[in-house]
């Protein structure tokens, strides 16, 4: 009896080992707690906590989070900005978060004038023409994130004027050496 | 009565603008040629010879048509001082009307005799210029590499003023223009940036749009001819034809300054921002 006794509880015991392993694995702090993006006029402040929350387990929303850092960068533009954006993307990369182009991409494309829309390894001819709207396209949106970028976030009009430029003289440009290549075979 | 049609007026306008803008381009090029060496080779000797050329048959076709729209002017404001308006059936007013209406033939004479010329020169430099852009920028650039040649050329001139105007400027006083251009160039000495894809670009756009008119143009001249003709026996000036006349004036005579900006700012070199080691 004392037996059978010492079974059972061993057992139930066993259960609640168990199930409290398995409540201890699903602990994983609550998403909409864990991931909140950060909030308040500070960038610093706010770069500190996207951090935090990037390398508990939010990495998959990298993109809200930088995003959310330009809309708090827009509030107090100023050009040190820029490097406090730098050297996140370095972290960023560091941590594995982003791969040494993705981190180099995702700078140029909102703080630098060229354009990573027009990254290419063949010819005008053969490689962009045939799909020159949509290249345009491209960079009319990246476009949009450099006035963000540099614009909004960097007080940097001097920048932003150049990479307006080059829109204008790329868009010339191209519509004339593809005029030239001839029609698409 | 009728005898001209509002596209008539339209596309003689944009011709002749176009023609303007042509012109307009070919003078800082001859001195930027000569004053650096490109490191592209988008404007050869020939393409530059061509251009000259087109130039010349311009500038004749635009002297022709100066002295015709300055006649134009006078006797329309003898029409307008003479209260000819709504006093059609007067003598007076109708002589000074066939007067007009002669001068206008003259103008559509002029281009009719001009315009053979000047569509084979312009061809000619668009055929040289569409081979050279097309080897030059679209076999031997990436569009990465493109972008680089277009920045370069920003960063290095340090400021915009020396950037050639683009496409749809026309419309400041013919000579003024000139002008502009001249000191423009004379200003950069040996430090002309000429931005030559960007230029080559232009000027082999234009000569394709003003080949296409061109020859719209040739087509329909002789009707506009026939109908003026008509409307000799008649004696009118039609709303028409002194719009044409308006258009052509805006464009030899700048009646359209205010609204085309030469060149942009900034003037001065500002000092260097901050350099990421991520930017590309």
């Amino acid at each position: 009896m004392n037996k059978s006794r010492t079974s059972i509880v061993t057992a139930t015991l066993a259960v609640a080992a168990m199930a409290t392993a398995l409540t201890a694995c699903n602990s994983n702090p609550p998403s909409a707690t864990a991931c909140s993006l950060p909030k308040g006029p500070d960038l610093d402040r706010a770069i500190s906590a996207a951090r935090f929350d990037l390398e508990t387990g939010c990495e998959h929303q990298f993109d809200q989070y930088f995003q959310r850092l330009l809309t708090i960068a827009e509030g107090d533009p100023k050009k040190d900005n820029k490097a406090s954006f730098s050297e996140f993307l370095i972290w960023a990369n560091e941590e594995g978060l982003l791969s040494k182009r993705q981190a180099r991409e995702t700078y140029t494309r909102y703080f630098g004038v060229k354009y990573v829309s027009l990254v290419s390894d063949y010819s005008v001819c053969d490689q962009t023409c045939p799909r020159q709207d949509e290249v345009m396209q491209k960079m009319n949106r990246e476009l949009v994130d450099k006035e963000q970028g540099l614009l909004k976030v960097s007080a940097d009009r001097r920048e932003y004027y150049r990479a307006s430029r080059l829109f204008q003289e790329t868009e010339l440009v191209l519509e004339a050496t593809c005029e030239a290549c001839g029609p698409i075979e | 009565m009728k005898t001209t049609t509002i596209r008539d007026r339209d596309y003689k306008r944009n011709f002749v603008r176009r023609l303007m803008s042509g012109c307009l381009l070919f003078m800082p090029l001859a001195v930027h040629a000569a004053s650096q060496t490109p490191t592209i080779k988008l404007f050869p000797t020939t393409v530059l010879e061509e251009i000259k050329h087109t130039g010349n048959v311009a500038a004749e076709m635009e002297t022709g048509l100066q002295a015709v729209i300055t006649r134009l002017d006078e006797q329309q404001n003898l029409y307008m001082e003479s209260k000819c308006e709504g006093n059609e059936g007067d003598p007076g007013c109708e002589q000074i009307a066939r007067q007009m209406g002669k001068s206008y033939l003259e103008m559509l004479t002029i281009m009719g005799d001009k315009l053979p010329e000047m569509e084979t020169a312009v061809n000619s430099t668009s055929s040289s210029l569409e081979k050279r852009i097309r080897r030059e920028l679209g076999q031997k650039k990436t569009s990465w590499s493109l972008q680089e040649l277009l920045i370069g050329e920003q960063s290095e001139s340090g400021n915009n003023a020396d950037r050639p105007a683009l496409r749809g400027r026309s419309g400041m006083r013919l000579s003024d223009r000139f002008h502009q251009y001249y000191q423009l160039v004379a200003r950069s000495g040996g430090e002309v940036n000429s931005s030559l894809a960007v230029v080559a670009s232009d000027i082999y756009l234009d000569m394709q749009e003003t080949s296409s008119l061109i020859a719209r143009t040739r087509e329909e001249i002789s009707r506009a001819t026939l109908m003026e003709q008509l409307n000799q026996s008649f004696g009118t000036i039609t709303p028409e034809m002194q719009e044409v006349v308006a258009g052509v004036k805006s464009i030899l005579f700048g009646e359209e300054d205010a609204l085309m900006p030469m060149t942009a700012p900034p003037a001065s070199r500002p000092e260097r921002g901050y350099e990421s080691p991520l930017k590309l």
